[in-house]
């Protein structure tokens, strides 16, 4: 048995924007280090509405002396995560994790590109800190590009800033940065990004996601991040179906917690 | 030791010819094939693994979104999706073999000669120790429910499954009838060794923002806590009614939830969307039985089963 449900605390949680909150959770240290694309389930402990626990992507994690700190950076967008939003500090929760695949790293690409739509950002600042910690890519080499809506929905850049130089941020309204979409921006400097020489790392809203795999072909390396409502995390309910395109190009529905969360862009087939 | 020895006999129970440790299993589709759920559980330590449902050809399942969380339980209309029974012996069943575990086959066909096939190819396959006949499923077009709503038609599947097996065969019903007990008794007359109920319970839900159903397949199939009440009844009614075993099913969260479906009449009981939540459900559930043995000065599990007062 090597893995085990464990039980958290809660050490804060803001709203550091209007209905993004981030909880900073402790937990002991047989928890397992968290792979970049890693997400974990959540739920608090002894309660049992709401039913199912919650996935959510780790967006940052390290190691004390006293144990595990995790951080998950969520947007309130259901009774779930608005539960969540009203723990407390010394609030208990009940973590399953890492769960999931993660990114495939390649440390010789010249050019590592991440594109991120809103909450997006929490899986991709942890790939930042993994790529720049552990897989000791020059910072130099790092391009990231950010789309929100306005410049009051920017959230998640405090780490990111840390290991990323060249940030490139997209706003709706033109409150802050480009006044274009993120796919824009990015296709607007493709042609600084030879394929072979370059690996993407995507994750955002659905359309967001649609458009950069139109915007890159097959040419690109790239991995993308998504999301589906979970039930069990683990592989074992198939509720969480994403269709892809299998080994001889068929269409097959696969796991978005247990064969992802992590698909190359070119496998997925947009329904 | 000695202890120990007694505990073991305490517990276990025996379901047409198939012995079981204890009477705790794991519920197809909420289990996957038991790899996905090893690292959390000795699966050694189960009553019975019931692999999610096979049909003759793997099936894609039903387009997504499959899943909507409901009060008390959630709602699922995956469709079945399966690698198919050929795949599942060869794959996904030398696995299962390493464990001392009953494993039971949930399998599911579109006719009835379709169950009969798949029926036959597990029965020659090494390492599976009873099958589980899905009559009940409300997700799929062909076949499932449409077979068990009949009471003709589940004894014709019963009656073909038979004669291509040697290994018990459970049949496991559906709630959404007007009268479980007849299709109950039907597939008794047919040779059904056992029947596991109920199944889920078809339902829906909707987003009112779009005015769209949360699922694709707009039904889908309600399962939790929230229909156990339902399932307690039908487990009541149908023990009644049968002289071969139940197995009851429906919203078991805990020891608890568990011996009251015995009470009611289950020789057996099988847990599923518990799992979702709680990966080590099961085995606590094994340990909370032990535990209230001891309280209760009960000596075998099986002195509980259809002990109501009425």
């Amino acid at each position: 048995m090597a893995k085990d449900i464990y039980i958290g605390e809660v050490s804060a949680n803001e709203e550091i924007r209007h209905d993004f909150f981030l909880m900073k959770i402790t937990l002991p240290a047989e928890f397992d280090d968290p792979l970049p694309g890693q997400f974990v389930m959540i739920r608090i402990l002894g309660l049992q509405d709401p039913f199912l626990s919650r996935p959510i992507s780790i967006y940052s994690f390290a190691r004390r002396k006293s144990g595990c700190a995790m951080e998950l950076l969520y947007r309130v967008v259901g009774k779930g995560t608005s539960i969540l939003a009203g723990l407390m500090k010394g609030s208990q929760v009940e973590i399953s994790g890492p769960l999931g695949g993660s990114y495939t790293i390649d440390p010789m690409k010249k050019n590592i590109v991440l594109i991120a739509g809103g909450i997006g950002i929490a899986p991709l600042s942890l790939l930042a800190q993994y790529l720049c910690k552990t897989a000791c890519c020059d910072a130099d080499t790092m391009t990231f590009y950010l789309g929100v809506q306005t410049a009051e929905a920017v959230v998640g850049l405090d780490h990111l800033k840390k290991y990323c130089y060249k940030i490139v941020i997209c706003t709706d309204d033109g409150s802050l940065g480009e006044k274009s979409l993120v796919t824009a921006a990015f296709q607007k400097d493709m042609k600084k990004y030879a394929p072979a020489e370059t690996a993407i790392y995507a994750c955002g809203p659905k359309p967001m996601l649609r458009s950069l795999s139109t915007i890159l072909g097959k040419k690109y390396f790239c991995q993308v991040s998504l999301e589906e409502r979970m039930a069990c995390g683990v592989g074992a309910c198939v509720g969480c179906a994403v269709a892809v395109k299998d080994g001889q190009g068929n269409k097959a529905y696969k796991r978005v917690c247990a064969d992802g969360p992590v698909f190359d862009l070119k496998d997925v087939i947009w329904e | 030791m000695k202890k120990q020895k007694t505990d073991t006999t305490a517990l276990a129970v025996e379901i047409a010819g198939l012995k079981l440790k204890n009477p705790v299993m794991t519920a197809s589709g909420t289990f996957g094939y038991g790899e996905e759920y090893a690292d959390y559980v000795d699966l050694n330590q189960l009553g019975g693994i019931v692999v999610k449902g096979l049909s003759l050809k793997p099936r894609l399942g039903n387009p997504p979104p499959r899943i909507m969380e409901t009060a008390g339980g959630m709602l699922n209309a995956v469709g079945l999706q399966n690698v198919g029974v050929d795949v599942f012996i060869e794959e996904k069943l030398p696995f299962l073999r390493q464990y001392d575990v009953a494993v039971i086959a949930n399998i599911y066909g579109e006719s009835y000669a379709e169950y009969a096939q798949v029926a036959g190819k597990l029965s020659r396959a090494k390492g599976v120790h009873a099958l589980e006949v899905n009559v009940s499923c409300p997700n799929v077009k062909k076949g499932g429910l449409s077979f068990g709503s009949d009471p003709k038609a589940a004894a014709e599947v019963t009656r073909r499954v038979k004669a291509e097996t040697h290994l018990p065969v459970i049949v496991k019903l559906t709630p959404n009838v007007t009268d479980i007990t007849l299709v109950a008794q039907a597939v008794e007359q047919a040779g059904a060794d056992a029947v596991s109920l109920i199944n889920t319970l078809t339902g829906m839900s909707i987003d009112l923002q779009t005015r769209k159903p949360h699922l694709k397949n707009i039904t889908g199939g309600l399962s939790g806590p929230a229909i156990k009440p339902v399932a307690l009844r039908m487990v009541w009614q149908v023990a009644q009614k049968v002289a071969i075993p139940v197995i009851g099913i429906g919203g078991i969260l805990t020891t608890e939830d568990a011996l009251e479906f015995m009470v009611a009449g289950a020789s057996a009981v099988q847990i599923g969307t518990a799992n979702f939540i709680n990966p080590r459900a099961t085995v606590e559930i094994v340990d909370g039985m032990r535990h209230f043995m001891q309280h209760n000065k009960i000596k075998k599990i099986s002195d509980i089963v259809g002990t109501l007062k009425t």
